[in-house]
């Protein structure tokens, strides 16, 4: 399948006397793919995904096809804000080019997807760090991404929560996005994964860990791709939401 | 551009970070131009020196009241990080009308001006604007994302205003004030100051741009 973002050459050095933190980095993610990129902290990880979100120069080499909208997970989420988070979301949401009320309603399902403790009346400066991870992930996806770029996502969240990012991650490769994450390893089921070690980008053994395809009825029939690791726990909040399963099959 | 726009104003209203320089800008109008008898427009240059000093202090508060991260966020969901400079600059603009109001409104009420024209009105609306375009220059250019030391930032922020209010070959601030403060009639200075004001748009176009540039090398 084409590529929908692909770097080519892209190095980083940050000020003239540092030491490169990317060398030379070459990546392709097509549609529907979902890519993680592994390394020790410090491995120049971030930096790549802040590249591949549009929101640092490289110092050489190109990212091209950057599509819209895209959707970024920082790794930390500490929000000064005394907005609300549903008052943030919405507004995020409207400069993601929804209107108010679509907007609204957007931030509101999420919000109860991801179960926000606490509600949504909240002020953000005194979410706790899972909460505001859950508004970190609410955000990226108000509007589906073409490109959701994930910096180490499950760290703090809850069981249920993770279920949840597991779907929207196979929501948003199902329907034709791409999707690039960091994480330490068993925690996502990628479709290919890469090593970052010394600023240099290798193939990484693709997990082992098998794919289960779950089929949700309801009003609209879904069809998720989930790693055996998320299965129950997709499963368990599918059903708490009221969807009817239809349909679980090892890939 | 108008989501962004409400978004930094909301977030700006939140953390109160408005209310001292909105209160400096009360006082000062309240302390210079309380009963002047003086032609208006006088009165206007304090005005319009004060509403400059606020606008630098509020555009900075605007954009340092978001979270690096916070911002970073923005960008992304903005389409890029340099349409949410061009939505600070817009909504720094926004952020100045309420000294701007203050400052036109209060000599005309508070003061004992001989006469009160639409005119003078208007030229004192018109320099209001001009030296909102130099605040808002100033206050992205001391943001956070630009200066990363607090102290620095605020040393950079009181240099540049000192600089543009009393050097007089940097426009448009100082030369606007002093032709305002001339005791001459409204249609007299009607014209170089509308000049001034367009200058002070060009001049927040490049800083915007240069503050962008700036802040994008990280």
């Amino acid at each position: 399948m084409a590529p929908v973002v692909r770097a080519r050459g892209v190095a980083k050095q940050y000020g003239r006397r540092a030491r490169p933190v990317l060398y030379g980095i070459d990546l392709e993610v097509a549609a529907g793919e979902v890519v993680a990129v592994r390394g020790a902290n410090g491995s120049g990880k971030s930096t790549l995904l802040r590249i591949l979100a549009g929101l640092t120069r490289p110092t050489a080499g190109t990212v091209d096809g950057r599509p819209r909208p895209v959707g970024w997970v920082p790794e930390r989420f500490p929000p000064s804000e005394r907005l609300s988070a549903a008052a943030y979301l919405v507004h995020q949401g409207r400069i993601r080019g929804l209107r108010a009320d679509a907007a609204r309603e957007r931030a509101a399902r999420l919000l109860e997807r991801l179960a926000l403790a606490g509600g949504a009346g909240t002020p953000m400066a005194r979410l706790s760090k899972g909460n505001a991870q859950k508004v970190a992930l609410a955000q990226a996806v108000l509007t589906p991404p073409a490109l959701l770029v994930l910096d180490e996502p499950w760290s703090g969240l809850d069981a249920p929560a993770r279920g949840v990012l597991a779907e929207l991650i196979a929501e948003t490769a199902g329907s034709g996005g791409a999707v690039v994450l960091t994480d330490h390893g068993g925690s996502a089921s990628p479709t290919a994964a890469y090593l970052l070690e010394g600023g240099r980008l290798a193939p990484a053994g693709a997990e082992a860990a098998p794919l289960y395809e779950i089929v949700l009825g309801g009003a609209e029939e879904t069809v998720l791709k989930v790693p055996a690791t998320h299965r129950d726990a997709v499963l368990s909040d599918a059903l708490a939401r009221g969807r009817t399963v239809l349909g679980v099959r090892a890939l | 551009m108008t989501a962004l726009v409400r978004y930094r104003l909301a977030v700006l209203l939140h953390s109160q970070r408005w209310l001292p320089p909105l209160f400096l800008n009360l006082v000062a109008l309240a302390v210079l131009t309380s009963s002047d008898s003086g032609p208006l427009l006088s009165s206007y240059a304090v005005a319009a020196g004060a509403e400059f000093v606020c606008g630098v202090w509020l555009t900075a508060a605007l954009v340092n009241a978001e979270s690096p991260v916070g911002r970073a966020v923005t960008g992304v969901n903005a389409g890029g990080p340099e349409r949410v400079w061009a939505g600070d600059a817009l909504a720094g603009l926004a952020a100045c009308a309420a000294p701007a109001v203050l400052g036109l409104g209060y000599p005309v009420v508070a003061g004992n001006h001989p006469s009160v024209t639409a005119a003078q009105l208007g030229v004192g609306a018109l320099a209001m604007a001009g030296c909102a375009c130099a605040a808002v220059s100033v206050g992205l250019l001391t943001s956070r994302p630009v200066i990363g030391r607090p102290g620095a930032a605020v040393l950079a922020a009181v240099a540049a205003v000192v600089l543009l209010l009393l050097v007089t070959w940097i426009p448009p601030v100082h030369e606007t004030l002093t032709l305002l403060a001339a005791g001459r009639t409204a249609a007299g200075v009607g014209l170089p100051i509308a000049g001034l004001a367009a200058g002070g748009a060009v001049l927040l176009a490049l800083c915007t741009l240069a503050a962008s540039r700036r802040a994008g090398r990280g």
